[in-house]
């Protein structure tokens, strides 16, 4: 496909039917959390679209976003996604290599000035700029560069959109997210440790259709995706209305599939679409799956103490503070009540001097 | 860190601290510090009884005056039975209270403790309707009455709200319903809510010493 | 243990969401029925608890008409018992399910030609009956070059 050539008529061009065009638009539609009638306005503004160039930068993180994303369940709407777009630079999925990579990724902003799509995923480190580099180059350096003719940055993960488990504490290597490096262009966060595939893939497909970010949360992700929490959306809801819990991974609850709140579950307090969209072709989410929601879509999810300590109980540090507290308090109190005994015991004995 | 990571960890230790202290402070202060020896023939010797008495006769309206204060009375009781049920056996409360103290004990269903609450929280707001438009009773109020009523009132209204997911996101809910209890544990120690400690102590110390006059208390 | 099947798992789960959306179904049948436009719902923004797709499935019934889309993977369109209700089922190459819609129509959207490919379509036969004619002409021209030889 030409870079200028839009994409209805690439695709006619393959011969692809109108009708197959139009299952890819209503899948694309269902994709991007658009409601069913939305798919004759997408394969509108599809057809006219024209291709993308995307950069995508990869700095301190597991490549578990990009396996999340090439294994994700839709291969078919995927590759035509990706044939929609130009792929110019992505080193784990790019046949280039060494010199030639970066001269790849130089020739796509160079030719798409202003223009292009800038993919991150991985946290990038402000510690020692050693920690992480690419080809020579910081990863602060190379996001500074190619972030500077973007026309929009898409986060991918937690690691670029907050910070991730390379920010956990004590973060060793001054890990930020994306958002507290640059600041002049629009960011969309795709979070989680890794994201549904295709939420990337939505967000991704919403570029491409309308030109054109989604609506954003206050923490930067698509309120498509990330406007109603785990809990809300949970099919174990009536459970915990009703008071039925799990206990334990293995007890009478966990069996029957009762709420998991007790077991640490942070589905109240997680924005993501894994209760609807679900994992793995569709068959299932953690919670589906006996497992309590970690929480991997916030920011510092790492940090909120155990991952099965409730979250209606307190983060706090110990009970010998407290046991300080009460040995300090019993000593005043004494102290003070014989202070006054004191003080009445003097004024007495004055009284009786007086007299 | 966010509100909500604040509430759960230092608010919430430092007013566990400042409770735990305060309230070990007063009460120890109070109990110890004695009161004068009372140097006349004791009437009769039944001070233990005379006091466990009076703790029961003074949680029964008086019988001369038990028209005027039925209502008083008996929402009072009625207020303090849906609190504790509302505090005591809603499931993420128990789950809250096993982190504190290292166990735990059955819940109720969601659905009873929302009604329990907005229960409580309605008698509440006819108490203090009364407290404002009865002469006697305003008369006798201060600023401590009505600042114990509100810190008792917020985390009521924030709990509802939370358990119901109204009003705000629920991590929001849950932080202001964390900073509003522990407002009300700040307060606790150092103003009217120290009742809870000291009701049935000061009932039992008046009830001693009015039998050793042989006066009914 | 072999099979997952063999773990006691019991798993008691309603959402409550496959009433009101049954009765959704009844209301859109009805404004089929007087006349006005059909209604899409996407069987994915829905929570639903385990079980409760199956449920949904298995109180629609299979009507009569099924038919097969083969394009990028196989589409199901199933009307269901109930006339002018079809559960359409989009799978990829590899039979994963893309996405499942409950169409309250009379005829899905997809099953139609579209006008594009029937413009395509008209084309194409031009152009094929172009070509036969070139061929059958050809042919003919040599049969009869043939029977003039052979007569001279």
């Amino acid at each position: 496909m030409r870079k200028h050539q839009t994409l209805g008529v690439y695709l006619h061009a393959q011969g692809v039917s109108r009708r197959a065009f139009l299952k890819f638009c209503s899948a694309t539609a269902s994709l991007m959390a658009l409601p069913p009638s939305a798919a004759a306005q997408v394969a509108a503004a599809l057809a006219a679209a024209r291709r993308p160039s995307v950069i995508w930068l990869s700095f301190q993180e597991c490549t578990g976003c990009t396996e999340s994303l090439t294994r994700s369940h839709a291969p078919t709407l995927e590759s035509l996604i990706f044939d929609a777009i130009s792929l110019d630079y992505h080193h784990t999925l790019q046949a280039a290599s060494g010199e030639s990579a970066e001269a790849a990724r130089i020739a796509a902003m160079e030719e798409n000035e202003g223009e292009y799509l800038l993919v991150v995923d991985g946290s990038i480190p402000l510690g020692n700029p050693g920690y992480s580099t690419i080809a020579g180059m910081s990863n602060l350096d190379m996001l500074r560069e190619t972030a500077g003719g973007a026309a929009a940055i898409i986060a991918v993960g937690t690691c670029a959109a907050f910070g991730g488990i390379p920010h956990a504490s004590p973060n060793p290597t001054g890990a930020v997210s994306v958002s507290e490096i640059i600041t002049d262009k629009p960011i969309v966060n795709v979070s989680g440790c890794p994201p549904i595939p295709v939420v990337i893939t939505g967000v991704l497909a919403h570029f491409l259709t309308f030109g054109t970010l989604p609506d954003l949360d206050h923490l930067g992700r698509p309120v498509a995706f990330f406007g109603q929490n785990i809990h809300d959306r949970c099919y174990r809801r009536p459970f915990y209305e009703r008071g039925q819990f799990a206990h334990t991974f293995d007890d009478e609850g966990a069996r029957k599939g009762w709420c998991l709140y007790e077991l640490g579950c942070k589905g109240p307090t997680t924005y993501n679409a894994c209760a609807t969209l679900k994992w793995n072709e569709g068959t299932s989410y953690p919670i589906a799956s006996g497992h309590g929601c970690l929480g991997c879509s916030e920011p510092d999810f790492w940090d909120k103490g155990s991952f099965y300590t409730p979250i209606s109980a307190g983060l706090w540090g110990s009970r010998e503070t407290l046991i300080g507290a009460a040995a300090a308090g019993a000593a005043l109190g004494v102290g003070s009540a014989l202070a006054a005994r004191a003080r009445k015991k003097k004024a007495r004995a004055a009284e009786e001097a007086e007299s | 860190m966010t509100l909500l990571d604040f509430a759960r960890g230092p608010a919430l230790q430092w007013s566990l601290i400042i409770l735990v202290f305060g309230v070990l402070w007063q009460l120890l202060g109070t109990i110890l510090i004695g009161v004068k020896k009372d140097l006349s023939k004791p009437r009769r010797n039944t001070a233990v009884r005379d006091g466990l008495a009076t703790i029961a006769t003074r949680s029964l309206p008086e019988h001369q005056f038990e028209k005027k204060i039925r209502f008083q009375h008996f929402s009072g009781y009625a207020w303090h039975v849906a609190l504790f049920i509302a505090v005591l056996f809603s499931a993420p409360h128990i789950l809250f209270f096993e982190s504190v103290l290292g166990f735990g004990w059955p819940h109720l269903p969601n659905g009873i403790i929302l009604v329990t609450a907005a229960i409580a929280l309605a008698i509440l707001f006819a108490l203090v309707i009364r407290r404002l438009s009865h002469p006697v009773q305003r008369l006798i109020s201060n600023a401590d009455d009505y600042i114990s009523v509100i810190v008792v009132i917020v985390p009521l209204v924030t709990g509802m709200l939370a358990s119901a997911h109204i009003g705000a996101r629920y991590e929001t809910l849950l932080a202001i319903h964390f900073l509003s209890v522990e407002a009300l544990f700040v307060w606790f120690p150092f103003g009217k809510l120290m009742h809870t400690a000291l009701t049935f102590p000061s009932r039992f110390r008046a009830g001693a010493a009015f039998g050793r006059r042989g006066v009914k208390a | 243990m072999t099979s997952l099947d063999g773990i006691a798992v019991k798993v008691e789960s309603a959402t409550g969401n496959v009433e009101p959306l049954l009765h959704e179904i009844r209301h859109a049948l009805k404004r089929v029925a007087d006349g006005k436009e059909g209604t899409v719902i996407d069987l994915r923004s829905l929570p639903l608890a385990p079980g409760e797709e199956e449920r949904i499935e298995a109180f629609l019934g299979e009507g009569e008409v099924r038919a097969e889309l083969d394009t990028f993977g196989a589409t199901v369109f199933q009307e269901t018992s109930y006339a002018g209700v079809w559960l359409v089922t989009h799978r990829n190459m590899k039979q994963a399910v893309l996405t499942r819609f409950i169409e309250v129509t009379r005829t899905p959207e997809l099953l139609k030609s579209q006008r594009a490919d029937i413009e395509r379509g008209i084309s194409r036969l031009e152009d094929a009956l172009a070509a036969s004619s070139k061929v059958e002409r050809s042919r003919r021209e040599s049969v009869a070059g043939q029977e003039i030889k052979d007569s001279g």
